[in-house]
């Protein structure tokens, strides 16, 4: 949509160690878009992740926000720039209700004491922002909340912030399928208010279902950003198990430098995924 | 040679006008009003004045502008006084609800509908639920119409319901049922098929605001698609369009119950999903997800049947984009499900057989409104008459 991209990253490299978990990664994310970023297992999708959200530092390349370039070597330097993320983990708290829970950490005062009635309007502005309506009220105690309720809660909380920018971490892995359905819904309604989100996702259908581009990693490497509209579900596969699809991804005969994976996988076949 | 407009047509115009935009937007400040509408700022608060007496609009102060000057008056629509009955005869379920200027709900009743219930049996059931609602209206308001959302085919001009196999009727009179109980007090009943309204209302207050070109797909026993094209709802020369569910899909296909082979919801309604699956007996959203459900669990039966009706799907959606070059597809009804559960397939069938120039912008949606679409858009047009010509409903 936007013709410069909210975040650009830049030739990311990141090594623990002997171990390169990324390489010469390229993203980028448009504000009211959904970018899928879908990869195998190890394929250094949390670790990307962690990087863009100041949890671990990057040893090589560029973020761009909005065109300029800017650092970001703490998790408050993400936030700064209106970034949250949204573990798969929900790092909730379970004995305390939903305004506590949204502005843990982050509470708002009048004076001494805590302002509970800016904070509770605040929730609810937020959630009807987001057209929730599956909430009855803002002081039950998160325990209570299904689990599609508290992947609400944790979207909302990500949203509260004026944020720019929202990554979600496979947000319907533990979800029925109304549930699912829900939290797809809101994902699509996040972008369509105007914010850029990065959707981690090893669901095909969900990633179909919300996204407008899809970005695949495979073994560290960025091998295609492409739109939704151009891509098709067998091609997507493809790029996850064998880091190809015809003319997308790794060229076929790559010269890898230290002689470890980037082998063009002709013999897998990408099986029948979701 | 014709004359130019009247004054009083350029007023009736006008006040239509301004009664659209909060009816659409909400409240609205007169400083709003004058920029969108383009008309100075002693007509609108002449135009304003005129609702205001005719009890359609009230004006206010807003809360805290944080600007200095004087602040501008809002215009709101009175939603609690002015309403519409607007009725849902859908395969499963009847629904009424009282619907207030400005697309507020304001009451409702939702019935179970035996299957097979015909219209003598109906009418009387909304009946009820409408002397029900009745009682709680306060005094004063104004009634401005009836809609009805019917599942089948609706003449346009008399709500004649030519062919509904879902529900067993066949040439009944529904606007005429209606509008002789107590249901259609206060001007003609308007009809028009579920998913036809369905996109109204998503057009008017939901995901497709601000879109002109829009397919929505609506999924019960079949599947029915409203259509907006250039703004406009298309409906064809007697009100019947938009029956894609009829679309020959597969000339070698199952029979359809409208006497044709091969239809698009032989192969994509709720009675091919369960079959793909090997289950029965069951219908609506109840049977999409009894096969969603268990694909989503791992069943590998359920997983392929959701691929192949998807697949389908999928054809169906590409062949209409590449007709009507929507800018969005919705899925709604069981449709909502079908497709978040089988969009890759979907996707990637309209990807590769819909023509590039007309599917790159296409964005694919469920609805905003949920299920009360059809409530909703059935209200629209039920309002249509007092948008007109405001004064003269009202």
């Amino acid at each position: 949509m936007s013709a410069t991209p909210l975040l650009e990253l830049r030739g990311i490299d990141k090594s623990f160690g002997p171990v390169q978990v990324l390489r010469d990664v390229a993203l980028s994310a448009h504000a009211g878009e959904v970018t899928a970023l879908v990869g195998d297992n190890g394929a250094g999708k949390s670790t990307l992740v962690k990087c863009i959200s100041g949890i671990y530092t990057t040893d090589a390349g560029e973020f761009l926000f909005e065109g300029r370039p800017v650092t970001i070597n703490s998790p408050r330097d993400a936030a700064g720039l209106g970034i949250e993320v949204v573990y798969q983990d929900l790092a909730l708290c379970d004995n305390l209700d939903i305004v506590q829970n949204m502005f843990l950490g982050r509470e708002k005062r009048s004076g001494l004491v805590l302002d509970e009635p800016t904070m509770e309007q605040m929730a609810a502005e937020t959630l009807a922002g987001l057209s929730v309506r599956t909430v009855k009220s803002l002081r039950q105690h998160v325990s209570s909340l299904s689990g599609g309720q508290r992947q609400t809660v944790a979207i909302a909380k990500a949203v509260l912030w004026n944020s720019r920018l929202v990554i979600l971490d496979e947000p319907t892995a533990a979800l029925g399928v109304a549930q699912t359905a829900q939290v797809l819904e809101l994902v699509r309604r996040l972008a369509d208010n105007g914010l850029a989100v990065v959707l981690i996702s090893h669901n095909m259908n969900d990633v179909f279902a919300v996204s407008d581009r899809i970005a695949a990693l495979y073994l560290g490497q960025m091998v295609a950003q492409v739109k939704t509209t151009d891509i098709t579900h067998a091609q997507v596969v493809e790029l996850i198990t064998a880091g190809r699809s015809g003319n997308l991804g790794l060229t076929p005969d790559p010269a890898p430098a230290d002689g470890t994976g980037a082998q063009p996988a002709e013999a897998q076949n990408p099986g029948a995924d979701r | 040679m014709r004359a130019g407009p009247s004054q009083d047509e350029i007023r009736r115009q006008n006040l239509g006008a301004l009664l659209r935009y909060v009816h659409v937007h909400g409240a609205t400040t007169r400083a709003e009003l004058t920029s969108r509408l383009g008309l100075n700022r002693s007509t609108i608060g002449a135009l304003t004045a005129d609702l205001a007496n005719a009890g359609l609009v009230s004006e206010g102060t807003p809360k805290e502008t944080g600007r200095a000057g004087r602040p501008s008056l809002v215009v709101r629509p009175e939603s609690a006084r002015v309403y519409a009955y607007a009725y849902s005869i859908e395969v499963d379920r009847l629904r009424a609800a009282r619907i207030g200027l400005g697309g507020e709900l304001l009451d409702r009743r939702d019935l179970d509908r035996p299957p097979g219930l015909l219209v003598d049996e109906v009418v009387p059931l909304l009946a009820a639920a409408v002397t029900e609602m009745q009682q709680a209206v306060p005094a004063g308001s104004i009634r401005v119409g009836t809609g009805a959302a019917v599942c089948g085919m609706a003449r346009r001009d008399d709500g004649l319901v030519r062919l509904s196999p879902h529900t067993g009727w066949s040439d009944e009179s529904l606007a005429e049922r209606l509008g002789g109980a107590e249901l259609g007090a206060g001007g003609p009943v308007v009809t028009g098929s579920v998913a036809d309204l369905s996109a109204l209302a998503e057009h008017v207050r939901g995901v497709a605001a601000g879109c002109d070109n829009v397919i929505y797909l609506y999924g019960d026993a079949g599947i029915g698609a409203g259509i907006i094209a250039g703004g406009r709802r298309i409906t064809g020369h007697g009100g019947h369009g938009g029956e894609v569910g009829h679309m020959v899909v597969n000339p070698g296909g199952r029979p359809c119950s409208c006497g044709s082979r091969g239809c698009w919801e032989t192969e994509v309604g709720e009675l091919a999903l369960l079959r793909a699956a090997g289950r029965a007996g069951l219908s609506g959203q109840a049977a999409v997800l009894a096969v969603v459900d268990p694909a989503a669990r791992g069943d590998a039966s359920a997983q392929a049947a959701v691929r192949q009706v998807g697949d389908w799907l999928g054809f169906g959606v590409a062949n209409l984009v590449n007709i009507f070059n929507p800018e969005l597809v919705v899925f709604g009804g069981t449709m909502r499900d079908l497709y978040l559960a089988a969009a890759a397939q979907v996707r990637s069938r309209l990807n590769s057989n819909a023509l590039a120039a007309c599917r790159e912008h296409v964005r694919l949606r469920t609805p905003a409104l949920g299920d009360d679409g059809a409530l909703l858009g059935a209200a629209e047009l039920a309002f249509e008459r007092l948008l007109a010509d405001p004064l003269d409903v009202a």
